[in-house]
């Protein structure tokens, strides 16, 4: 059991903000509930919270996930109460289970189906039943909404323009032929929505790729293999990582920080590397791969002309390359944390170099033993 | 201009409103969905003027010629008939009805309304398939089949729908009386029923669970099916597995004179003609003509994909059948799938679930290894 101070807030829990006069909107024994617990970032978050002395951490999985990672969390934290609730967002009984007595929920949860009405269902859907049940509790004080960086539209920021919060939701997602950024720009929309109409106190957390041990690929924004050769696509463009630690200690703050609702974030750590950085360090780290650099002119050509063709013939070859798309993910863009490290107080505590390491090294393990 | 309204705004829905987009003088007029969200989304994405949540408020306020049922399979019955007595024709996705009474039932009512029904058995539409029959009808068999191989197997592995059925304690695919062969089979089984002449097959069928499905905890599910059907003249086995790799989708059709191989993985149909070869010539020879049918399969397919006539075979195969339902509504064409067809491929299913299900009343409740081994086959 791990002691407490007279005002009944573990030490932890008082600092939870960051420094030590903020307050952390959250009592250390008030209930938080996380979504999509037992995910890659999800499982973190509720690390996080457990060492920072917070006593009750609900944890929604699926009703199939191996709750294990959990399970072994809980049992690290033996003075504090981790409930793991099996349930589907898709059942509003689900829902209002998880969410009852909550005042801090943690939306993680998300569709990653190849479809749009698979994505949009998984995130607009689950989304809206979990603010119902939300809403219905009083005791909420904060709903911190897990978007995407994809969301963004850089149809208006010039090659090596900055990329903020402050830049245009791409409207034309279907066209973009990206589900899980179009489920997660509705997702979005929907918690404006009940910010607007039912006074949700929300904040939005839009992650850009998160990277590190536990997920081997490396980033489209860097290359494809889908040709059957490695593509180098990003070249000297910078790529928008963060680390998985970094990035769940943000959404952690994005949470307990007091006076920022319906404030939006981008995270992305510091020193990204360029494209052509991360491939060499990883070539050099993993393993020796053959690729082809391709300039950013000739892959808009090739992706504008796939679009074309593809509307031509109605579809025969889905539009998965066009402009739109190449824009956004190789056009080459800056991209600011500024706002996270000023309002949340957040900093990357994980730097780039040993994240980068810690990731190559899991990657090399990872080979190896699937040899 | 046909009038198209959709209830169901799934995934289904997406690939029934993508292809309706590619046929000339249809147009998507409403859709509905019970969850007003994926109503929404739908009409957003297709451009639809309407979306309802209740399917009686979209039979009154639209005037539809024809209307496609995506819903879980157990509302087909219930909306199939709305919509027949609203005055608008059908196409209901696969599987048709939970059974043969509904499905007999939605018929009749289509019958004497004077409108059209359709099932979703859009396999039997595929452009290999289509080669197949044009030769059948142009009497490349000799005469009628002597019998029928049809493999319609499944992978859990990368499928999302399987992750989300495993992942889904309370998915609707496991509340079916056939549970998750109620929702594959048919497309398998509809291209054996589309050949037996006789009105009452005998179906001998025999299912179990997997040792894969087994080991991750799901013993309820029947992934393993033989079944072997016999009417008057012909005789028929269906395969449907869940470990065979690769994953096959194949139909073999044997005559008397003649037999077809079709590979609907690859499009590629191969004639097994009657000829014969003197002594070793037979091993020499027939090696060339194999390899100049792959060849010509070969030109076949990527002839249609420069004249953008091949999209995948699915979609392919649903706009055939989307397309052909639309035109016998017009009265232009018959039926693409006869009655006969959609109610024997329903009977032959009905058939294999009751005895599955009978086998696993009657197995010992005991996790017995030996139950994996298959039986011979029961009447």
């Amino acid at each position: 059991m791990r002691t407490m101070n007279n005002a009944g807030e573990h030490p932890a829990a008082q600092a939870a903000a960051g420094t030590g006069q903020d307050q952390s909107l959250v009592r250390a024994d008030e209930t938080i509930l996380v979504t999509g617990a037992n995910g890659y970032v999800g499982t973190r978050v509720v690390r996080m919270l457990l060492e920072r002395g917070f006593q009750n951490v609900r944890c929604l999985t699926r009703a199939t996930n191996p709750p294990s990672r959990l399970e072994e969390l809980a049992g690290e934290f033996p003075g504090a109460r981790v409930d793991i609730v099996k349930g589907n967002l898709l059942s509003c009984s689900d829902c209002m289970r998880a969410a009852d007595g909550a005042a801090l929920i943690y939306h993680l949860a998300a569709g990653v189906e190849k479809s749009f009405p698979g994505c949009f269902q998984n995130s607009v859907v689950t989304t809206r039943n979990l603010l119902d049940a939300a809403i219905s509790t009083t005791t909420l004080k904060r709903f911190v909404n897990i978007s995407s960086f994809a969301v963004y539209s850089n149809e208006r920021i010039p090659r090596g323009g900055v990329l903020d919060e402050s830049c245009d939701i791409d409207a034309k997602l279907v066209e973009r032929h990206e589900p899980y950024a179009y489920g997660k720009a509705k997702q979005d929309e929907i918690v404006l929505d009940y910010a607007k109409v039912h006074g949700l106190p929300y904040v939005i957390v839009r992650p850009s790729v998160v990277f590190g041990p536990g997920k081997a690929k490396i980033s489209d924004r860097i290359g494809t293999s889908t040709f059957g050769v490695f593509l180098h696509l990003g070249l000297g463009n910078r790529i928008p990582l963060t680390y998985v630690d970094n990035c769940a200690e943000a959404i952690v703050l994005a949470g307990l920080k007091p006076g920022i609702d319906g404030e939006v974030f981008n995270i992305t750590d510091d020193d990204l590397p360029t494209s052509r950085e991360f491939l060499r360090l990883y070539k050099r780290r993993v393993r020796s791969f053959f690729s082809i650099p391709i300039p950013y002119p000739i892959w808009y050509s090739f992706c504008s002309l796939w679009e074309r063709y593809s509307k031509w013939s109605e579809g025969q070859l889905p539009p998965v390359f066009n402009s739109r798309g190449c824009s956004v993910y190789w056009k080459g863009n800056r991209y600011s944390n500024q706002k996270a490290k000023t309002m949340l107080g957040w900093q990357p505590g994980t730097p780039m170099r040993e994240a980068l390491e810690r990731f190559f090294a899991y990657v090399k393990e990872r080979e190896a033993n699937e040899l | 201009m046909i009038r198209v309204g959709i209830i169901g705004c799934g995934k289904m829905a997406d690939q029934h409103a993508l292809q309706i987009q590619r046929i000339p003088n249809a147009e998507i007029r409403a859709v509905c969905d019970s969850e007003p969200l994926m109503a929404r989304q739908l009409a957003e994405r297709f451009h639809v003027a309407s979306a309802f949540t209740r399917p009686q408020d979209m039979l009154k306020a639209a005037a539809l010629d024809v209307v496609h049922i995506t819903t879980p399979p157990p509302s087909h019955f219930s909306l199939g008939k709305a919509c027949l007595e609203a005055g608008c024709n059908i196409y209901v996705e696969k599987p048709f009805t939970l059974n043969m009474s509904e499905a007999e039932e939605l018929i009749r009512c289509a019958d004497q309304k004077g409108l059209k029904v359709t099932a979703g058995h859009n396999a039997q539409f595929t452009p290999v398939m289509m080669r197949m029959r044009e030769l059948v009808n142009r009497g490349y068999l000799g005469g009628r089949p002597i019998h029928l191989e049809s493999q319609y197997c499944y992978e859990f592995g990368d499928a999302g729908y399987a992750k989300s059925l495993l992942g889904d304690r309370g998915h609707w695919v496991r509340a079916l009386p056939g549970s998750l062969l109620q929702n594959i089979i048919s497309h398998g089984v509809s291209k054996i029923a589309e050949f037996l002449t006789g009105e009452h097959p005998t179906v001998m069928a025999q299912g179990f669970t997997s040792p894969f499905l087994e080991s991750i905890g799901e013993p309820d599910i029947i992934d393993e099916v033989r079944v072997l059907i016999r009417d008057d003249a012909t005789t028929a086995y269906f395969t449907f597995s869940s470990q065979i790799r690769p994953v096959p989708h194949q139909f073999r059709i044997y005559g008397p004179r003649g037999s077809l191989i079709v590979d609907d993985d690859h499009q590629i149909l191969i004639e097994l003609d009657n000829r014969a070869y003197k002594s070793y010539l037979r091993y020499f020879i027939p090696p060339f003509r194999f390899a100049r049918q792959y060849v010509g399969n070969f030109k076949t397919n990527f002839g249609k994909f420069l004249r953008k006539d091949f999209h995948l075979p699915n979609d392919a195969a649903l706009k055939t059948l989307i397309e052909s339902f639309y035109r016998s509504i017009d009265g232009a064409a018959p039926l693409p799938l006869s009655y006969r067809e959609i109610l024997l491929t329903t009977k032959i299913m009905d058939d294999i679930f009751t005895q599955i299900n009978d086998q696993r009343t009657n197995a010992h409740p005991a996790r017995d290894p030996n139950r994996f081994k298959m039986q011979c086959l029961r009447s």
